[in-house]
């Protein structure tokens, strides 16, 4: 359960950002959670519910997640494939190992702040 | 929807807000701390591996007996990362060599925050700083290790026979993010179902570019391919 400790990690840099930018409230926050960060959506976001709610700063934020797909590279052929989850073999080659690329993004995008 | 701008966010959107771009990553700090953590492992003259394995996997094993084997030739230093107790730290010491204990008082994770205050507690431990091979033994835990960074320069997983061959499929991230695979306590074959050459084949669909080995600490078999991987790591460092 590392995302609780991910979701600390965010409330204070969105701590900071409020401060650089003299603001009060976040309104929305805007997350990218690849499919292969090792980062399990579902808890980073039940994390959040509850971290967020014991700040003035984030009570009534909205997070935003997105889970953009990996690319994974053929072994065989190199024939680079987009997928959420490890394609069984190559369409081309019939090749089974694949080399995943990207995919593995815990990235804070953007914050709505007021 | 908003009457202003047609967006759909809720009411409490307002047009005196300001969307800030940040786009960074979250793990951002922790990886610029295992930057620093890596060059000061070089420093030490170091290679550093970090373990990352369920508990009970033989970590703490398979370093004593590599101990026992290399210690006279290569300079190895470790750190031991557990939630609670120094036991893991008092069975390396007694095999002579640098060690110390971090332990997170609950965290499920080693993060490289940890590893920056470890290496300079290491240093302070006799002949703890100049090293050839640092060891890092992580939190017995195949998920959360897998996403920070300490500054390592290899990862290592390792899966014992008992603990089935469905690992790999299991906790991908580990697999994805690691160069070495090891099966352990290969000795207990014989009484546990797990096809060796089944859960190689797995890791490495997960991960192709990964260097797999099976052996027993215990026993001995197959670890003469890890002490050959440890002199050549150590050989193509100097």
């Amino acid at each position: 359960m590392h995302e609780m400790s991910l979701v600390q990690g965010l409330l204070t840099q969105l701590k900071d950002l409020a401060i650089e930018h003299n603001k009060s409230k976040v309104i929305s926050v805007s997350m990218e959670i690849g499919p292969l960060s090792g980062v399990v959506i579902d808890s980073f976001q039940f994390g959040f519910d509850i971290l967020a709610k014991d700040e003035p700063l984030t009570k009534d934020a909205k997070l935003i997640i997105e889970s953009p797909p990996a690319i994974y590279r053929c072994f065989g052929c190199g024939m680079e494939i987009e997928a959420v989850v490890r394609p069984e073999s190559c369409p081309d080659c019939s090749e089974t190992l694949f080399t995943p690329e990207g995919g593995d993004g815990l990235i804070l995008r953007q914050v709505e702040m007021e | 929807m908003c009457d202003v701008c047609g967006c759909d966010l809720k009411p409490e959107h307002t047009h005196d807000s300001k969307v800030i771009e940040v786009h960074e990553s979250l793990l951002a700090a922790n990886t610029a701390m295992a930057v620093k953590n890596r060059a000061h492992i070089e420093k030490m003259g170091a290679i550093a591996i970090n373990m990352i394995s369920s508990p009970g996997s033989g970590k703490t094993t398979l370093l004593e007996k590599t101990i026992e084997a290399l210690g006279d030739t290569i300079r190895i230093g470790v750190i031991e990362g557990d939630i609670e107790t120094d036991r893991d730290a008092q069975r390396i010491r007694a095999k002579g060599v640098p060690v110390i204990q971090l332990t997170t008082g609950g965290a499920c994770h080693l993060d490289a925050a940890q590893i920056h205050k470890g290496l300079h507690l290491l240093e302070k431990e006799e002949g703890g700083a100049k090293l050839d091979i640092l060891f890092i033994e992580n939190v017995g835990n195949l998920v959360c290790p897998a996403t920070f960074d300490l500054g390592e320069h290899h990862r290592l997983v390792l899966v014992s026979v008992p603990e089935g061959p469905d690992k790999p499929a299991k906790y991908p991230k580990a697999f994805h993010s690691s160069q070495v695979f090891i099966i352990s306590k290969t000795d207990l074959l014989p009484y546990f179902d797990f096809p060796v050459e089944e859960a190689k084949a797995e890791a490495l669909q997960l991960n192709p570019n990964l260097l797999v080995m099976d052996l027993s600490a215990t026993s001995g078999e197959g670890f003469d391919q890890w002490l050959d991987y440890l002199r050549e790591l150590h050989r193509k460092r100097l």
